[in-house]
């Protein structure tokens, strides 16, 4: 090889470095924790502009040609960090876009309007950033002590770049291959769900913004660094489409995916183009061409090929292997020995706090929700008693599931207060509500369609060492004692339910009536002291739905308490003590059932309503 | 004072461009549930399509009319070809949004591949300068406005006094439920692509015409303030985005007369994300 083909390999080779750093970042953020972040090209601008006025030297002393603020020509690594930090720190401001308030579609919009601003006001101030022009003659990284234009350089240079790469592969696996990625994936599948068990949301997305924000600006460190020059056309909006393009082709959710993409799409397609020879008289047209590929590709790809073509890999828990079967100390043994031994390892509660009167485990004041000027819920106040299956019936539109999203934190309240164990939580967070036990199901199917069901009963388990971004960067390990605790508490659930052989299956290839029970057991996992269970057996075989009854009943011997929304007055007569009936907002009577069929106005609402 | 009546001038002509673009946007996101990315890449393909009738000797007011039918039926395949097909399949929002931002990529590219980078201009006369208390606009920026007010009108009698105008709220409301009420839906959805297609097509010549010059990626800015007259009036309201685009429109002009003339869209920007973070559902507008 001659030395111009050397150096376009090596050229290749840190491409290509680069690239899938970008891309890992992407995807970590996209395909595990479901953040779009169309402006993901402003944090590799903000890595390498960092990179280059940190190893410049100051503006006068460079030509003064170009103008640029700081210039503290620091030596390598320091500029690299430095980017690393600035990626991540910039990513600050934007967590109010992906924060808990904004539709996902929305927030995209909102970062691909940022990065589209970012790149105005750069081109148009020079002070800063020395404009449309750009920053040019940016030191290479030791350069003073070595020749960036030597060979050995180069493939150093090269070098380094593979096993920064290789570390930043090693760094995102480790994070998603835990029980805290394992949360992510939850909040990509169904953000509010996982927000009603227990989840951060915020701190979630936040932490998943800094990580790729500043592996983006690890990855323009290193591009300026062997390039030496830095414009705002090489960050145009554009770009992150093409770094989208390369994480859905290769897979989104599978680092490997993200790998093969980087170097499909931006490193092969664009160099393979390169060589297309340009049309007389027809300037452009091969990048035109190149644009519209690039397009077909997401369009085809999202269309016939959805998975990419690395797939999610599919999370099995060990099923063959034996398994430890020491009791463990944590799981607090419930129900005794009944004729079914299987039962007795089953649901931990947070020990609700023991209230001197035996009061109500739950109660509300005067609850009110509007919509615009409609009373969904009209001054609703309520008793839950500890231990007590309570029925909440009433006609469509009675406010039943408006009450539910109330009392769960999932909808926030016009006015009124709800009480939970003695303290006000009326403006506690779903997610904090369900981490002291409040925890909920929804009406609508709501499991994690990409987790299987095993990841399904993980995915709630509070408390947990490898939730959090630390614990799982200390490594399974670390976390390992807990996820095995974990498991057996889900074996046990999965037993008791009937669903063992389903462990490994994706929650979203379950039947209506497996899914219900999966969310049932996904909720006991998150060790509800009070479980709001919104129409748990809507849809669901009538002889199923007796099962799911019985098991409910069980639940509350065990010290649960169960406030579960339902159509079917069966249901009611047959599990449900005392049942509360709702109509146009309001509490219409309390009571038994009996009691309640034998007032005419229950049974006129529900036969007029 | 007269810099600023200048630019108040050039504001409610740039107002008047994006409320025919933003109403046309909102609606489509409103009864379609699709934030359609391309409609900037249909608004240049329907300026395109003005542009060479004017070519060939066609005046571009009758251009106007044919780039409007272009806009509708490009949004109707675009829809029965691409959206409708991934919304079937039950596609996630923000799935849609990638495809229509690589819809985008295919409709720009491809018409840059067709008629090059080179910018190009309608030929036609300004008409004289008309003075009116102060303000001085041209003819042409006169019919634009006067185009907008029939349009914004149009539209206000189509939404409350038509059959069809409330068949297209119900369905933005709720989509299964017209549906049970009735409504034949999937012909409302079509419909409205056709329309808001239409609307589309005029916004993208008028743009044209206003800006003077237009490219193939002419319109990538524009949609971002159309994004933010939208936004501001609150996703699928149409009067929203009425009073969204004169208020981004009158900002990015006189901000334009006072600051850099470059950062005006920074203004439309700073408005849409401040907009975001603190009323995501908008602040003007309640109901449409």
């Amino acid at each position: 090889m001659t030395s111009a083909q050397l150096f376009y390999v090596i050229n290749l080779l840190v491409y290509a470095g680069v690239d899938i750093i970008a891309c890992l970042g992407l995807s970590q953020q996209f395909g595990v924790a479901g953040i779009t972040n169309f402006g993901f090209i402003i944090f590799q601008a903000a890595g390498a502009y960092t990179a280059a006025i940190l190893s410049l030297p100051s503006q006068g002393a460079n030509g003064g040609f170009q103008s640029y603020i700081g210039g503290w020509n620091l030596p390598w690594p320091i500029p690299w960090i430095g980017a690393m930090i600035v990626g991540g720190l910039v990513a600050l401001p934007f967590t109010f876009l992906v924060g808990r308030r904004l539709r996902g579609d929305f927030a995209a919009v909102g970062l691909l309007v940022t990065a589209v601003m970012a790149n105005l006001l750069v081109t148009n101030y020079r002070p800063a950033l020395n404009g449309s022009a750009g920053l040019s003659l940016v030191p290479a990284p030791l350069q003073g002590e070595y020749n960036p234009q030597s060979q050995g350089y180069q493939w150093l240079y090269a070098a380094v770049t593979l096993v920064l790469a290789a570390a930043v592969y090693w760094l995102v696996r480790r994070v998603t291959e835990s029980p805290y990625g394992r949360s992510l994936r939850a909040m990509r599948d169904n953000d509010v769900v996982a927000d009603s068990l227990g989840k951060n949301l915020l701190s979630l997305r936040t932490a998943m913004l800094v990580l790729g924000g500043a592996l983006a600006g690890l990855s323009g460190a290193i591009l300026v660094g062997f390039i030496t020059l830095w414009a705002p056309s090489a960050w145009g909006y554009a770009e992150t489409i093409v770094l989208f393009a390369a994480v859905i082709i290769g897979g989104a959710g599978n680092h490997r995916g993200a790998v093969l993409g980087a170097i499909l799409v931006p490193v092969a397609f664009e160099e393979a183009t390169r060589y297309i020879p340009s049309i007389p008289g027809k300037p452009g047209l091969v990048d035109d061409l190149q644009w519209v590929a690039i397009g077909l590709l997401i369009v085809l790809f999202l269309w016939f090929r959805p998975q990419g073509v690395l797939p999610e890999r599919r999370r099995r828990t060990a099923v063959g292997r034996p398994r430890s079967v020491m009791p463990n100390e944590d799981v607090v043994t419930l129900a005794g020995t009944g004729p079914e031994p299987r039962r007795s390892v089953a649901v931990r509660s947070v020990p609700a706090p023991a209230l001197p009167d035996g009061g109500p485990l739950l109660r509300t004041v005067d609850l009110t929700r509007n919509f615009g000027g409609v009373h969904a819920v009209a001054g609703v106040s309520i008793e839950v008693r500890r231990g007590t299956l309570t029925g909440l019936i009433g006609p469509n539109g009675a406010g039943k599931s408006t009450l539910l999203a109330m009392l769960a934190g999932t909808l926030p309240v016009t006015s009124g207060r709800v009480i939970y164990a003695g303290s006000d939580v009326t403006t506690l967070p779903a997610y904090r509500r369900a981490r002291i036990g409040l925890v909920r199901t929804f009406q609508l199917a709501s499991e994690f369609k990409r987790l299987t069901v095993m990841e399904n009963l993980l995915s709630a388990v509070p408390r947990h060492r490898g939730d959090t971004l630390a614990g799982a960067l200390r490594g399974r390990r670390y976390w390992r004692g807990d996820e095995e605790a974990a498991i057996d508490r889900a074996r046990a659930l999965l037993d008791r339910f009937g669903l063992s052989g389903y462990a490994d299956t994706y929650a979203g290839d379950l039947s209506g009536g497996q899914r219900r029970l999966t969310e049932i057991m996904r909720a006991l996992m998150a060790e509800p002291a009070m479980l709001l269970l919104d129409e748990p057996m809507a849809g669901v075989h009538p002889r199923l739905a007796r099962q799911i009854g019985a098991q409910l009943l069980g639940l509350c011997a065990e010290g649960i308490t169960i406030l579960m929304v339902e159509h079917e007055l069966a249901i009611m007569d047959e599990f449900c003590d005392p049942v509360i009936v709702m109509a146009e907002g309001s509490v219409l009577a309390t009571g038994t059932m009996a009691a309640l069929r034998a007032r005419s106005e229950v049974v006129e609402a529900y036969l007029v309503g | 004072m007269s810099l600023f009546l200048a630019s108040l001038g050039f504001g409610l002509v740039t107002a008047a461009v994006l409320a025919i673009a933003a109403v046309g946007f909102t609606m489509q996101f409103a009864v379609t549930d699709v934030l359609n990315l391309a409609y900037g890449a249909v608004m240049i393909g329907s300026a395109f399509v003005a542009y060479w009738l004017n070519q060939a000797g066609v005046n571009v007011w009758l251009g106007l009319l044919v780039a409007a039918a272009a806009g509708a039926v490009a949004s109707v395949l675009l829809n029965r070809g691409i959206y409708a097909p991934f919304q079937r399949r039950g596609s996630a929002p923000i799935t849609l949004v990638i495809v229509s931002l690589g819809m985008t990529l295919i409709i720009e590219f491809g018409l840059q591949a067709i008629v090059g980078g080179t910018s190009v201009s309608y030929t036609m006369s300004q008409g004289p300068t008309v003075k009116a208390g102060g303000l001085v606009l041209t003819t042409v920026q006169l019919v634009i406005i006067g185009l907008s007010v029939v349009v914004m009108a149009a539209v206000h009698g189509l939404l409350r006094y038509t059959k069809l105008g409330k068949a297209m709220r119900a369905t933005a409301a709720n989509r299964s439920l017209a549906r049970n009420c009735g409504i034949r839906t999937d012909r409302v959805v079509t419909v409205t692509w056709a329309l808001t297609g239409a609307l589309c097509g005029v916004a993208g010549t008028v743009l044209a015409i206003n800006d003077g010059s237009f490219g193939a990626t002419s319109a990538d800015l524009f949609l971002v303030v159309i994004l933010a007259a939208v936004f501001l009036g609150g996703p699928g309201q149409a009067y929203g985005a009425m009073a969204g685009a004169l208020i981004i429109g009158l900002a990015t002009e006189i901000s334009a007369a006072y600051i850099n003339p470059s950062y005006k869209y920074v203004v439309a920007f700073g408005v849409l994300l401040i907009v975001m973070a603190v009323r995501p559902g908008g602040v003007l507008g309640a109901t449409a």
